[in-house]
């Protein structure tokens, strides 16, 4: 994949005028620890260029196939029904920009370069038998409101500050329901509704220290994992016990 | 101060749910019940994930049961033999509904059922012992009221005596009370106690003082088996939610025993039924009312 990355990046600094030192990126930390106090977390991603233009900045987090169910009313009572499976739809997607994206690149550009929540380019593995692409659309815009509502898509493009000239900044914010794993930062540097130049950079999402330890405990050992919960609640139930006997004499 | 859930994968209010054990265990001492019942749908309101808050749920149950149990064993209130016949149908009951809940899982019904399952049983328990309640509150007026119903139930094969309990009936019943139990335990993450004590009372016929003990004895087991399962199956057992929620309904259960004391029996349980049927209003007004949104992730979506 990442040999792949880098084959694009440089067919790309071939083929476009663009020079590979047009723009850089850099973050403020490579990575984001989910460790016991996690409670979400912001992450700065700055960056310099040499041409004058606008930026865009998409971050994309792991891919997952995602089920979306329509919720209709059967005899009084709101039940699943229908189903659409998603293949690989990011489990995190932020978008930020200097300018609304409309006014910066053409609808066809956003929709190739996958930029903006509604250009997300999903494909379905499963659907109900005769969908048309209409309901489908309908399942799409389901699945980007219940991100949003997680705040795992962004609900607004947020916007890429300019400092001075040539240099520029965004926030990003990682709720604390994050997926881990690694995630994608795609700047893009625009003049005059054209992509100049892009830069491609990688930040990773992990579970650290205690929690990583319990989690994968849980994982690798579930048997285990399921009798020491039992033996930590027999110990807890039994030391209660004798606790609040003697204290209650 | 926040705390980041290694299974439940979000952050929480270590506060609020120390507090929600302490509510839920004060009450469960009040009352003499497990407190399941209204665990399992707070943590689901919290945004707990439900698969999560199910099992965590029987996790902290066998804690609470443990802690209870001792101190009916202390007095002999524990029928043994009884115990283990629940404990049969509690096995298999339990195996199985951790498997349905698994497929149920995978057709994408499983919160229609847990919700349906809630509606329907507090509603039912709500109720029944509502009335039970009323019409012994008017009838200790008059005098005490015949618990014994003689019917068809005493007419089946198997016969055992239970010493315990003074009783001479079907062993088939308390299996098959255990099994019911033990599926509801598992697909609900509730100990079962709100459906095995009046199914002990009504149709068993067991003396009030070794009920809840014995309960308790097979929730126990119970309980651990759906914690075992549904690590294994699921891996939806958050160890450090479990702690959090016992050690506040350890200590809240305390104060809650101190405060029953002082109540009277028939007026705790018209306040425990009053409670089970908010608990199942509750639940039937989610069930019924326009969601927030019509499209829902699934299970392979979301966390």
């Amino acid at each position: 994949m990442r040999i792949f990355c880098s084959l694009i990046v440089i067919f790309i600094f071939t083929t476009s005028s663009a020079h590979s030192d047009d723009l850089d990126v850099d973050l403020s930390r490579p990575d984001v620890q989910l460790n016991v106090s996690f409670k979400g977390s912001e992450l700065l991603i700055f960056g310099a260029k040499d041409l004058q233009g606008d930026v865009i900045i998409v971050v994309r987090g792991p891919t997952k196939d995602t089920s979306v169910r329509l919720k209709q009313k059967i005899m009084g009572v709101w039940a699943n029904t229908d189903e659409v499976v998603f293949a690989d739809a990011p489990s995190y997607y932020a978008l930020a920009a200097t300018q609304p994206i409309s006014e910066l690149l053409s609808a066809k550009d956003l929709k190739t370069e996958r930029i903006g929540t509604h250009n997300l380019g999903l494909n379905t593995i499963k659907k109900p038998k005769g969908a048309t692409a209409k309901i489908v659309q309908d399942f799409t815009d389901g699945l980007i409101r219940n991100m949003k509502a997680k705040s795992l898509y962004t609900k607004e493009t947020g916007i890429v500050k300019r400092v001075g000239r040539q240099l520029f900044r965004t926030n990003l914010w990682f709720p604390s329901n994050v997926s881990v794993g690694d995630y994608t930062v795609d700047t893009f540097l625009v003049v005059d509704k054209k992509i100049e130049s892009r830069k491609t950079t990688h930040l990773q999402v992990h579970k650290v220290g205690f929690e990583a330890k319990v989690f994968n405990f849980a994982h690798e050992h579930a048997m285990l994992y399921g009798l020491l919960a039992i033996v930590i609640a027999v110990i807890s139930g039994w030391v209660a016990n004798v606790v609040f006997k003697t204290e209650g004499q | 101060m926040q705390i980041y859930l290694p299974i439940a994968e979000i952050s929480v209010n270590i506060f609020l749910i120390l507090g929600m054990g302490g509510g839920v265990g004060f009450l469960s001492g009040l009352f003499g019940v497990g407190g399941g019942f209204l665990m399992t749908p707070l943590l689901i309101f919290i945004g707990i994930p439900p698969a999560i808050a199910v099992s965590t749920g029987a996790n902290q149950i066998v804690a609470s049961s443990i802690s209870g149990v001792l101190a009916h064993w202390k007095r002999g209130n524990v029928d043994l033999k009884m115990g283990y016949m629940l404990l049969i149908g509690g096995v298999v009951g339990s195996t199985l509904g951790v498997w349905l809940f698994t497929y149920l899982k995978t057709l994408g019904q499983v919160d229609l059922v847990i919700q349906l399952s809630y509606v329907l049983f507090l509603g039912t328990i709500g109720l029944l012992m509502l009335i039970e309640s009323l019409k012994s509150m008017r009838a200790l007026k008059k005098g005490p009221i015949k618990r014994k119903h003689h019917n068809f139930l005493h007419a089946l094969p198997f016969k055992m005596r239970f010493r315990h309990s003074k009783l001479y009936i079907s062993a088939i019943l308390p299996i098959v009370i255990g099994f019911v139990v033990g599926v509801l335990s598992a697909i609900m993450g509730v100990g079962g106690g709100f459906v095995m004590v009046p199914a002990m009372i009504y149709i068993l016929g067991m003396p009030t003082s070794v009920m809840v003990g014995t309960s308790l004895f097979q929730i126990i087991f119970v309980t651990a088996n759906v914690t075992f399962l549904q690590s294994v199956n699921n891996f939806s057992v958050d160890v450090v939610l479990a702690v959090l929620l016992l050690i506040g309904a350890v200590v809240g259960a305390q104060f809650g025993a101190k405060a029953g004391a002082k109540l009277k029996g028939e007026q705790v349980r018209i306040l425990l039924a009053i409670m089970v049927i908010s608990v199942c209003i509750k639940i039937a007004l989610d069930l019924t009312l326009t969601p927030d949104d019509i499209y829902v992730l699934g299970p392979t979506g979301g966390h």
